[in-house]
Protein backbone atom coordinates (compact mmCIF):
# COMPACT_ATOMS: atom_id res chain seq x y z
CA UNK A 1 0.00 0.00 0.00
CA UNK A 2 2.82 2.08 1.19
CA UNK A 3 4.48 2.06 -2.27
CA UNK A 4 1.74 2.29 -4.33
CA UNK A 5 1.44 5.76 -2.77
CA UNK A 6 4.79 6.42 -3.18
CA UNK A 7 4.25 5.19 -7.04
CA UNK A 8 1.49 7.23 -7.53
CA UNK A 9 3.51 10.24 -5.52
CA UNK A 10 6.35 9.58 -8.44
CA UNK A 11 3.84 9.76 -11.08
CA UNK A 12 2.06 12.83 -10.23
CA UNK A 13 6.11 14.58 -10.16
CA UNK A 14 6.14 13.45 -13.72
CA UNK A 15 3.05 14.42 -14.33
CA UNK A 16 3.59 17.70 -13.14
CA UNK A 17 6.92 18.21 -14.98
CA UNK A 18 5.08 16.59 -18.40
CA UNK A 19 2.66 19.77 -18.09
CA UNK A 20 5.44 22.27 -17.66
CA UNK A 21 6.40 21.23 -21.51
CA UNK A 22 3.55 22.90 -24.09
CA UNK A 23 2.85 19.22 -24.86
CA UNK A 24 4.74 15.47 -25.19
CA UNK A 25 3.68 12.45 -27.12
CA UNK A 26 4.46 9.37 -26.22
CA UNK A 27 3.49 6.68 -29.34
CA UNK A 28 5.10 3.67 -31.54
CA UNK A 29 3.94 1.20 -33.71
CA UNK A 30 4.22 -2.67 -34.12
CA UNK A 31 4.04 -4.52 -37.23
CA UNK A 32 4.94 -8.51 -37.30
CA UNK A 33 4.10 -10.82 -39.51
CA UNK A 34 4.72 -14.40 -41.13
CA UNK A 35 6.76 -14.31 -44.31
CA UNK A 36 7.06 -17.35 -46.94
CA UNK A 37 10.15 -16.13 -49.38
CA UNK A 38 11.09 -18.90 -52.59
CA UNK A 39 14.92 -18.04 -52.23
CA UNK A 40 17.01 -16.42 -49.57
CA UNK A 41 20.62 -15.52 -48.92
CA UNK A 42 22.62 -14.73 -45.83
CA UNK A 43 24.57 -11.39 -47.51
CA UNK A 44 23.44 -8.91 -50.12
CA UNK A 45 26.96 -9.87 -52.06
CA UNK A 46 26.42 -10.55 -55.66
CA UNK A 47 28.20 -13.66 -55.11
CA UNK A 48 26.14 -14.75 -52.26
CA UNK A 49 25.00 -18.61 -52.72
CA UNK A 50 20.74 -19.74 -52.69
CA UNK A 51 20.30 -20.80 -49.61
CA UNK A 52 16.83 -21.72 -50.19
CA UNK A 53 13.07 -20.72 -49.13
CA UNK A 54 12.30 -19.79 -45.76
CA UNK A 55 9.66 -19.62 -43.51
CA UNK A 56 9.66 -17.30 -41.17
CA UNK A 57 8.00 -14.45 -38.39
CA UNK A 58 8.97 -11.13 -39.67
CA UNK A 59 9.12 -7.77 -38.87
CA UNK A 60 8.07 -4.63 -40.54
CA UNK A 61 5.81 -5.72 -43.33
CA UNK A 62 4.00 -2.27 -44.12
CA UNK A 63 6.34 0.04 -42.26
CA UNK A 64 9.16 -0.58 -39.18
CA UNK A 65 8.37 -1.16 -35.70
CA UNK A 66 9.21 1.84 -33.59
CA UNK A 67 8.86 4.02 -30.54
CA UNK A 68 9.18 7.44 -29.57
CA UNK A 69 8.55 10.80 -28.34
CA UNK A 70 7.61 14.14 -29.54
CA UNK A 71 7.00 17.65 -27.90
CA UNK A 72 6.68 20.80 -28.62
CA UNK A 73 6.62 24.05 -26.99
CA UNK A 74 4.91 27.47 -27.85
CA UNK A 75 7.52 30.02 -27.62
CA UNK A 76 5.17 33.02 -28.54
CA UNK A 77 5.02 34.85 -31.64
CA UNK A 78 4.00 31.84 -33.98
CA UNK A 79 6.93 30.09 -32.82
CA UNK A 80 7.32 26.70 -31.80
CA UNK A 81 10.46 24.82 -30.43
CA UNK A 82 10.06 21.22 -31.62
CA UNK A 83 11.74 17.37 -30.51
CA UNK A 84 11.12 14.02 -31.84
CA UNK A 85 13.10 10.99 -30.27
CA UNK A 86 12.06 7.92 -32.64
CA UNK A 87 14.14 4.47 -32.59
CA UNK A 88 12.58 1.17 -35.02
CA UNK A 89 13.04 -2.41 -33.39
CA UNK A 90 12.72 -5.71 -34.23
CA UNK A 91 9.60 -6.91 -32.78
CA UNK A 92 10.48 -10.66 -33.47
CA UNK A 93 13.67 -10.29 -31.11
CA UNK A 94 13.31 -7.03 -29.53
CA UNK A 95 16.72 -5.50 -30.67
CA UNK A 96 17.36 -1.89 -32.14
CA UNK A 97 17.21 -0.96 -36.20
CA UNK A 98 20.52 -0.18 -37.68
CA UNK A 99 23.38 2.93 -37.14
CA UNK A 100 25.24 4.70 -39.02
CA UNK A 101 27.87 2.46 -37.89
CA UNK A 102 28.47 -1.49 -38.59
CA UNK A 103 27.78 -3.89 -35.71
CA UNK A 104 26.58 -0.96 -33.61
CA UNK A 105 22.25 -0.51 -32.79
CA UNK A 106 20.65 2.79 -31.92
CA UNK A 107 18.07 3.38 -29.35
CA UNK A 108 16.72 6.31 -31.81
CA UNK A 109 18.51 5.35 -34.97
CA UNK A 110 15.22 7.41 -36.67
CA UNK A 111 15.04 10.77 -34.93
CA UNK A 112 17.07 12.76 -32.65
CA UNK A 113 16.04 16.07 -33.14
CA UNK A 114 15.93 19.41 -32.38
CA UNK A 115 14.35 22.21 -34.21
CA UNK A 116 11.95 25.14 -34.88
CA UNK A 117 8.76 25.51 -36.67
CA UNK A 118 7.42 29.32 -37.37
CA UNK A 119 6.37 31.41 -40.19
CA UNK A 120 9.74 30.83 -41.54
CA UNK A 121 9.03 27.47 -42.53
CA UNK A 122 10.57 24.41 -40.48
CA UNK A 123 14.29 23.48 -39.21
CA UNK A 124 15.51 20.39 -37.78
CA UNK A 125 18.83 19.36 -36.74
CA UNK A 126 19.89 15.56 -35.81
CA UNK A 127 19.74 12.30 -37.39
CA UNK A 128 16.66 12.21 -39.35
CA UNK A 129 14.77 10.66 -42.08
CA UNK A 130 15.37 12.95 -44.72
CA UNK A 131 13.40 14.66 -47.56
CA UNK A 132 14.36 12.59 -49.88
CA UNK A 133 12.16 9.23 -48.81
CA UNK A 134 8.91 11.31 -48.05
CA UNK A 135 9.75 13.26 -51.51
CA UNK A 136 9.31 8.95 -53.00
CA UNK A 137 6.95 7.76 -50.76
CA UNK A 138 4.33 10.32 -52.14
CA UNK A 139 5.18 9.85 -55.45
CA UNK A 140 4.63 5.71 -54.77
CA UNK A 141 1.20 3.98 -54.85
CA UNK A 142 3.03 1.33 -52.65
CA UNK A 143 3.91 4.62 -50.40
CA UNK A 144 7.73 2.98 -50.09
CA UNK A 145 6.26 0.44 -48.18
CA UNK A 146 8.96 -2.15 -46.54
CA UNK A 147 7.52 -4.99 -48.87
CA UNK A 148 7.87 -4.33 -52.79
CA UNK A 149 7.81 -0.42 -52.94
CA UNK A 150 9.93 2.48 -54.27
CA UNK A 151 12.09 1.90 -51.22
CA UNK A 152 13.14 -1.94 -51.94
CA UNK A 153 14.01 -0.88 -55.39
CA UNK A 154 16.18 2.16 -53.87
CA UNK A 155 17.90 -0.34 -51.46
CA UNK A 156 18.06 -2.95 -54.44
CA UNK A 157 20.27 0.29 -56.27
CA UNK A 158 22.11 0.10 -53.03
CA UNK A 159 23.02 -3.38 -53.05
CA UNK A 160 23.98 -3.10 -56.69
CA UNK A 161 26.30 -0.37 -55.57
CA UNK A 162 28.16 -2.30 -52.96
CA UNK A 163 26.18 -1.60 -50.08
CA UNK A 164 26.24 -4.65 -46.98
CA UNK A 165 23.14 -3.52 -45.07
CA UNK A 166 25.17 -3.87 -41.66
CA UNK A 167 24.90 0.03 -41.30
CA UNK A 168 22.14 2.96 -42.98
CA UNK A 169 24.83 4.45 -44.80
CA UNK A 170 23.73 3.87 -48.18
CA UNK A 171 26.04 4.26 -51.24
CA UNK A 172 23.34 6.03 -53.56
CA UNK A 173 21.12 8.74 -51.47
CA UNK A 174 20.16 8.00 -48.42
CA UNK A 175 17.48 6.95 -45.60
CA UNK A 176 18.61 8.12 -42.71
CA UNK A 177 21.33 11.21 -42.43
CA UNK A 178 23.14 11.59 -38.82
CA UNK A 179 24.70 15.43 -38.38
CA UNK A 180 21.70 16.49 -40.46
CA UNK A 181 20.62 20.12 -40.78
CA UNK A 182 16.63 20.04 -42.66
CA UNK A 183 15.11 23.42 -43.40
CA UNK A 184 11.58 23.06 -45.41
CA UNK A 185 9.69 26.00 -46.33
CA UNK A 186 6.25 26.56 -45.70
CA UNK A 187 3.96 25.66 -48.22
CA UNK A 188 3.64 28.19 -51.31
CA UNK A 189 0.70 27.10 -53.62
CA UNK A 190 1.54 24.04 -52.77
CA UNK A 191 4.91 23.88 -53.53
CA UNK A 192 7.70 23.06 -50.50
CA UNK A 193 11.69 23.58 -51.10
CA UNK A 194 13.43 21.06 -48.52
CA UNK A 195 17.08 21.69 -48.62
CA UNK A 196 20.05 19.35 -46.35
CA UNK A 197 23.31 19.84 -45.11
CA UNK A 198 24.92 17.70 -43.15
CA UNK A 199 28.57 18.85 -41.91
CA UNK A 200 30.84 15.81 -41.80
CA UNK A 201 32.73 17.33 -38.67
CA UNK A 202 35.87 15.73 -40.01
CA UNK A 203 39.05 17.27 -38.58
CA UNK A 204 41.14 19.33 -41.13
CA UNK A 205 38.66 18.07 -44.10
CA UNK A 206 35.77 20.30 -44.78
CA UNK A 207 33.86 18.39 -47.30
CA UNK A 208 34.85 15.01 -45.67
CA UNK A 209 31.35 13.06 -45.27
CA UNK A 210 29.01 16.11 -46.04
CA UNK A 211 26.06 15.26 -47.23
CA UNK A 212 23.94 18.40 -49.29
CA UNK A 213 20.38 17.73 -50.67
CA UNK A 214 17.14 19.73 -52.69
CA UNK A 215 14.09 18.21 -52.81
CA UNK A 216 11.06 20.48 -54.44
CA UNK A 217 7.59 18.98 -54.15
CA UNK A 218 3.93 19.78 -55.26
CA UNK A 219 0.82 18.72 -53.97
CA UNK A 220 -2.67 19.87 -54.59
CA UNK A 221 -5.58 19.10 -57.02
CA UNK A 222 -4.93 15.54 -56.42
CA UNK A 223 -1.38 15.61 -57.90
CA UNK A 224 1.61 14.66 -56.05
CA UNK A 225 5.06 16.35 -58.28
CA UNK A 226 8.69 15.12 -56.47
CA UNK A 227 12.41 16.14 -57.76
CA UNK A 228 15.22 15.27 -55.87
CA UNK A 229 18.91 16.02 -55.66
CA UNK A 230 21.64 14.32 -53.19
CA UNK A 231 24.98 14.20 -53.03
CA UNK A 232 26.79 12.58 -50.53
CA UNK A 233 30.78 12.54 -49.95
CA UNK A 234 32.61 9.59 -48.51
CA UNK A 235 29.15 7.94 -48.09
CA UNK A 236 29.67 4.70 -46.96
CA UNK A 237 33.38 4.40 -45.64
CA UNK A 238 33.16 1.04 -43.75
CA UNK A 239 34.50 -2.13 -45.72
CA UNK A 240 32.58 -5.23 -45.55
CA UNK A 241 35.11 -6.72 -42.60
CA UNK A 242 34.37 -3.68 -40.39
CA UNK A 243 35.50 -3.55 -37.54
CA UNK A 244 38.54 -5.74 -38.62
CA UNK A 245 39.36 -3.59 -41.46
CA UNK A 246 39.64 0.11 -40.99
CA UNK A 247 37.00 2.57 -41.98
CA UNK A 248 38.31 4.40 -45.07
CA UNK A 249 39.35 7.81 -43.96
CA UNK A 250 37.73 10.70 -45.03
CA UNK A 251 38.84 12.78 -47.60
CA UNK A 252 35.79 15.10 -49.18
CA UNK A 253 35.53 12.33 -51.93
CA UNK A 254 32.25 12.84 -54.08
CA UNK A 255 30.86 9.25 -54.52
CA UNK A 256 26.73 9.17 -53.79
CA UNK A 257 24.89 11.18 -56.27
CA UNK A 258 21.24 10.68 -56.78
CA UNK A 259 17.98 12.23 -59.11
CA UNK A 260 14.41 11.24 -58.45
CA UNK A 261 11.46 12.42 -60.50
CA UNK A 262 7.98 10.99 -59.04
CA UNK A 263 3.89 12.30 -59.68
CA UNK A 264 1.25 10.06 -58.06
CA UNK A 265 -2.42 11.75 -59.21
CA UNK A 266 -5.38 10.32 -57.31
CA UNK A 267 -8.97 10.29 -58.66
CA UNK A 268 -11.96 8.52 -57.01
CA UNK A 269 -10.78 5.81 -55.45
CA UNK A 270 -7.80 5.52 -57.76
CA UNK A 271 -4.07 6.58 -57.24
CA UNK A 272 -1.75 6.48 -59.98
CA UNK A 273 2.22 6.67 -59.64
CA UNK A 274 5.25 6.90 -61.82
CA UNK A 275 9.01 7.76 -61.43
CA UNK A 276 12.83 7.68 -62.61
CA UNK A 277 15.58 8.05 -60.66
CA UNK A 278 19.59 7.92 -61.56
CA UNK A 279 22.17 6.84 -58.92
CA UNK A 280 25.68 6.97 -59.74
CA UNK A 281 29.09 7.51 -57.64
CA UNK A 282 30.44 10.04 -59.83
CA UNK A 283 34.35 9.52 -58.36
CA UNK A 284 33.37 5.77 -59.70
CA UNK A 285 30.54 5.85 -62.36
CA UNK A 286 32.06 3.59 -64.77
CA UNK A 287 31.25 0.57 -62.41
CA UNK A 288 28.40 2.52 -60.22
CA UNK A 289 25.60 3.72 -62.47
CA UNK A 290 22.20 3.14 -61.90
CA UNK A 291 18.36 3.52 -63.18
CA UNK A 292 15.50 2.65 -61.70
CA UNK A 293 11.81 3.10 -62.74
CA UNK A 294 8.31 2.56 -61.06
CA UNK A 295 4.74 2.46 -62.07
CA UNK A 296 2.00 1.81 -59.29
CA UNK A 297 -1.44 1.85 -59.33
CA UNK A 298 -3.82 1.36 -56.43
CA UNK A 299 -7.45 1.28 -55.51
CA UNK A 300 -9.76 2.15 -52.62
CA UNK A 301 -12.21 0.20 -52.20
CA UNK A 302 -14.02 1.30 -48.64
CA UNK A 303 -12.71 3.50 -45.90
CA UNK A 304 -11.71 0.28 -44.28
CA UNK A 305 -9.84 -1.59 -47.49
CA UNK A 306 -7.69 -1.26 -50.14
CA UNK A 307 -5.17 -2.68 -52.92
CA UNK A 308 -1.94 -1.30 -54.47
CA UNK A 309 0.37 -2.56 -56.44
CA UNK A 310 3.69 -1.73 -58.08
CA UNK A 311 6.41 -2.51 -60.67
CA UNK A 312 9.90 -1.55 -60.01
CA UNK A 313 12.54 -1.70 -62.80
CA UNK A 314 16.52 -1.18 -61.60
CA UNK A 315 19.38 -1.79 -64.86
CA UNK A 316 23.05 -1.19 -64.69
CA UNK A 317 23.74 1.35 -67.20
CA UNK A 318 27.40 -0.01 -67.02
CA UNK A 319 26.29 -3.93 -67.68
CA UNK A 320 23.04 -4.59 -69.40
CA UNK A 321 22.88 -7.72 -68.56
CA UNK A 322 22.31 -6.94 -64.94
CA UNK A 323 18.34 -5.96 -64.38
CA UNK A 324 15.84 -6.48 -62.30
CA UNK A 325 12.28 -6.32 -62.66
CA UNK A 326 9.47 -5.97 -59.26
CA UNK A 327 6.00 -6.75 -58.89
CA UNK A 328 3.94 -6.40 -55.77
CA UNK A 329 0.52 -6.37 -54.54
CA UNK A 330 -0.94 -5.86 -51.28
CA UNK A 331 -4.09 -5.72 -49.52
CA UNK A 332 -4.78 -3.11 -46.27
CA UNK A 333 -7.61 -3.96 -44.33
CA UNK A 334 -8.63 -1.28 -41.20
CA UNK A 335 -9.80 -3.56 -38.35
CA UNK A 336 -9.97 -0.08 -36.26
CA UNK A 337 -8.69 3.18 -36.53
CA UNK A 338 -5.20 2.27 -35.00
CA UNK A 339 -4.72 -1.27 -36.11
CA UNK A 340 -4.80 -2.92 -39.69
CA UNK A 341 -4.65 -6.71 -40.92
CA UNK A 342 -2.89 -6.81 -44.45
CA UNK A 343 -1.50 -9.82 -47.02
CA UNK A 344 0.79 -9.07 -49.79
CA UNK A 345 2.22 -10.80 -52.38
CA UNK A 346 5.54 -9.82 -54.63
CA UNK A 347 7.70 -11.29 -57.29
CA UNK A 348 11.58 -9.85 -58.46
CA UNK A 349 13.44 -11.29 -61.61
CA UNK A 350 16.83 -10.56 -60.79
CA UNK A 351 19.58 -10.82 -63.65
CA UNK A 352 23.25 -10.98 -63.16
CA UNK A 353 24.47 -9.81 -59.81
CA UNK A 354 21.09 -7.94 -59.13
CA UNK A 355 19.30 -8.80 -55.96
CA UNK A 356 16.73 -6.78 -55.36
CA UNK A 357 14.28 -7.64 -52.23
CA UNK A 358 10.82 -8.15 -52.37
CA UNK A 359 10.79 -7.19 -48.38
CA UNK A 360 13.48 -5.09 -46.55
CA UNK A 361 15.21 -7.35 -44.04
CA UNK A 362 15.48 -10.50 -46.04
CA UNK A 363 18.21 -10.71 -48.71
CA UNK A 364 16.92 -12.43 -51.99
CA UNK A 365 19.67 -14.79 -53.53
CA UNK A 366 20.91 -12.64 -56.77
CA UNK A 367 20.71 -13.42 -60.32
CA UNK A 368 17.42 -15.54 -60.26
CA UNK A 369 13.27 -14.98 -59.47
CA UNK A 370 11.97 -14.52 -56.15
CA UNK A 371 8.11 -14.77 -54.53
CA UNK A 372 7.54 -13.71 -51.18
CA UNK A 373 4.31 -13.91 -49.43
CA UNK A 374 3.48 -12.20 -46.09
CA UNK A 375 0.20 -11.69 -44.05
CA UNK A 376 0.21 -9.74 -40.56
CA UNK A 377 -0.62 -7.19 -38.77
CA UNK A 378 0.34 -3.17 -37.82
CA UNK A 379 -1.13 -1.98 -34.49
CA UNK A 380 0.16 1.39 -33.30
CA UNK A 381 -0.32 2.96 -30.23
CA UNK B 1 -2.17 -2.26 -84.20
CA UNK B 2 -4.68 -0.02 -86.15
CA UNK B 3 -7.04 0.42 -83.37
CA UNK B 4 -4.35 0.89 -80.76
CA UNK B 5 -3.16 4.05 -82.73
CA UNK B 6 -7.36 4.85 -83.09
CA UNK B 7 -7.12 4.62 -79.26
CA UNK B 8 -4.05 6.39 -78.64
CA UNK B 9 -5.23 9.46 -80.57
CA UNK B 10 -8.54 8.92 -79.45
CA UNK B 11 -7.05 9.41 -75.60
CA UNK B 12 -4.85 12.32 -76.77
CA UNK B 13 -7.32 13.97 -78.18
CA UNK B 14 -9.31 13.66 -75.03
CA UNK B 15 -6.04 15.11 -73.44
CA UNK B 16 -5.79 17.99 -75.29
CA UNK B 17 -9.40 18.78 -74.86
CA UNK B 18 -9.82 18.32 -71.06
CA UNK B 19 -6.61 20.34 -71.06
CA UNK B 20 -7.87 23.44 -72.91
CA UNK B 21 -11.36 23.71 -70.85
CA UNK B 22 -9.07 23.47 -67.65
CA UNK B 23 -7.36 26.59 -68.81
CA UNK B 24 -10.49 28.02 -69.64
CA UNK B 25 -11.71 27.97 -66.02
CA UNK B 26 -9.29 30.55 -64.31
CA UNK B 27 -10.50 33.43 -66.65
CA UNK B 28 -13.99 31.88 -66.61
CA UNK B 29 -14.01 31.95 -62.76
CA UNK B 30 -12.96 35.97 -62.66
CA UNK B 31 -15.97 37.37 -64.74
CA UNK B 32 -18.24 35.43 -62.41
CA UNK B 33 -18.51 38.57 -59.98
CA UNK B 34 -19.71 40.33 -63.50
CA UNK B 35 -21.44 37.70 -64.91
CA UNK B 36 -23.59 37.78 -61.80
CA UNK B 37 -25.23 41.53 -62.73
CA UNK B 38 -25.88 39.96 -66.29
CA UNK B 39 -26.90 37.13 -66.69
CA UNK B 40 -26.50 36.85 -70.61
CA UNK B 41 -23.07 37.14 -70.58
CA UNK B 42 -22.18 33.82 -68.72
CA UNK B 43 -24.28 32.20 -71.30
CA UNK B 44 -23.05 33.96 -74.27
CA UNK B 45 -19.34 33.04 -72.52
CA UNK B 46 -19.71 29.23 -72.36
CA UNK B 47 -21.36 27.35 -74.89
CA UNK B 48 -18.78 24.46 -75.49
CA UNK B 49 -20.27 22.59 -72.08
CA UNK B 50 -23.09 21.96 -70.34
CA UNK B 51 -23.37 24.92 -67.66
CA UNK B 52 -23.97 21.98 -65.17
CA UNK B 53 -20.58 20.39 -66.14
CA UNK B 54 -18.56 23.92 -66.15
CA UNK B 55 -19.97 24.71 -63.15
CA UNK B 56 -19.03 21.69 -61.59
CA UNK B 57 -15.40 21.76 -62.64
CA UNK B 58 -15.07 25.88 -61.17
CA UNK B 59 -16.39 24.04 -58.11
CA UNK B 60 -13.76 21.59 -58.02
CA UNK B 61 -11.10 24.07 -58.75
CA UNK B 62 -12.50 26.19 -55.94
CA UNK B 63 -12.67 23.39 -53.71
CA UNK B 64 -9.23 22.31 -54.63
CA UNK B 65 -8.01 26.14 -53.57
CA UNK B 66 -9.67 26.21 -50.13
CA UNK B 67 -8.06 23.00 -48.73
CA UNK B 68 -4.70 23.74 -50.40
CA UNK B 69 -4.58 26.80 -47.93
CA UNK B 70 -3.99 24.61 -44.77
CA UNK B 71 -0.47 24.10 -45.53
CA UNK B 72 -0.86 20.72 -42.89
CA UNK B 73 -3.22 19.10 -45.66
CA UNK B 74 -1.85 17.54 -48.64
CA UNK B 75 -4.40 18.36 -51.08
CA UNK B 76 -2.29 16.16 -53.43
CA UNK B 77 -3.39 13.66 -51.90
CA UNK B 78 -7.30 14.29 -52.09
CA UNK B 79 -9.63 13.69 -55.03
CA UNK B 80 -12.09 15.93 -55.12
CA UNK B 81 -15.36 14.69 -57.62
CA UNK B 82 -18.41 17.13 -58.02
CA UNK B 83 -21.28 16.54 -59.35
CA UNK B 84 -23.97 19.08 -59.43
CA UNK B 85 -22.80 20.60 -56.74
CA UNK B 86 -22.36 17.32 -54.71
CA UNK B 87 -19.24 16.49 -53.80
CA UNK B 88 -17.37 13.48 -53.26
CA UNK B 89 -14.17 13.35 -51.32
CA UNK B 90 -11.69 10.83 -51.98
CA UNK B 91 -8.22 9.65 -51.24
CA UNK B 92 -5.57 10.27 -47.67
CA UNK B 93 -4.56 12.23 -45.14
CA UNK B 94 -2.09 11.77 -42.57
CA UNK B 95 -4.52 12.55 -39.22
CA UNK B 96 -7.67 11.40 -38.17
CA UNK B 97 -8.62 14.97 -37.60
CA UNK B 98 -7.97 16.47 -40.82
CA UNK B 99 -10.83 13.83 -42.61
CA UNK B 100 -13.20 16.15 -40.72
CA UNK B 101 -11.56 19.17 -41.25
CA UNK B 102 -11.54 18.45 -44.96
CA UNK B 103 -15.00 18.04 -44.92
CA UNK B 104 -16.04 21.53 -42.76
CA UNK B 105 -13.31 23.20 -45.39
CA UNK B 106 -15.54 22.17 -48.24
CA UNK B 107 -18.59 22.66 -46.28
CA UNK B 108 -17.61 26.13 -46.72
CA UNK B 109 -17.25 26.80 -50.01
CA UNK B 110 -20.09 28.59 -51.86
CA UNK B 111 -21.85 26.32 -54.06
CA UNK B 112 -21.14 23.22 -51.97
CA UNK B 113 -24.81 21.70 -51.98
CA UNK B 114 -23.41 18.01 -50.00
CA UNK B 115 -20.13 16.43 -49.29
CA UNK B 116 -19.56 12.27 -49.42
CA UNK B 117 -16.26 11.59 -47.48
CA UNK B 118 -15.04 8.68 -48.36
CA UNK B 119 -11.00 10.51 -47.12
CA UNK B 120 -8.90 7.57 -44.90
CA UNK B 121 -5.67 8.08 -43.01
CA UNK B 122 -2.37 7.36 -44.22
CA UNK B 123 0.84 7.76 -41.87
CA UNK B 124 3.29 8.92 -43.60
CA UNK B 125 6.33 7.15 -43.91
CA UNK B 126 8.24 6.95 -40.48
CA UNK B 127 5.62 7.61 -39.08
CA UNK B 128 3.60 10.22 -36.47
Amino acid sequence: MKFKSSSLAVLMVISAAAHAQSSVTLYGVLDSGLLYQSTSAATFLPTARNLGHVYQLKDGGIYASYWGMKGSEDIGGGYKITFKLQGSFNTTNGKFGLSDTPGTTALFNQYATVGATGPFGTFDAGRQIIPMIYAMAETDVRGAQYFGSILTAWLGVNQAAGWPGTSTNAPIGALYDSNALVYTSPKFYGTTLALEYAPGGVAGQFQGGTRESAVLKYSNYGLNLSAVYYNGHDTNPFPLTYPTAPATPATGLDNNRFYYFGAMYTISGFSVSASYALGKNPAKSSTVDFEMASGGLGYQFNPSFKITSGYYYLKDRNNSANHSSEFAVGAEYNLSLRTKAYAQVGYVNNKGTMNQTIIYGAPVAPGVSTTAAMVGIRHSF
Amino acid sequence: MKTIKALELAVAGWFVAASTIAWSQPGEAASAPASAQGASEMAASGPVAPAGRKADRALRRKVYAAIGKYKEISAGDISVIVKDGAVTLNGTVTEAAQIGNVEAITRRVSGVMSVTNKLTVKKPFGGM
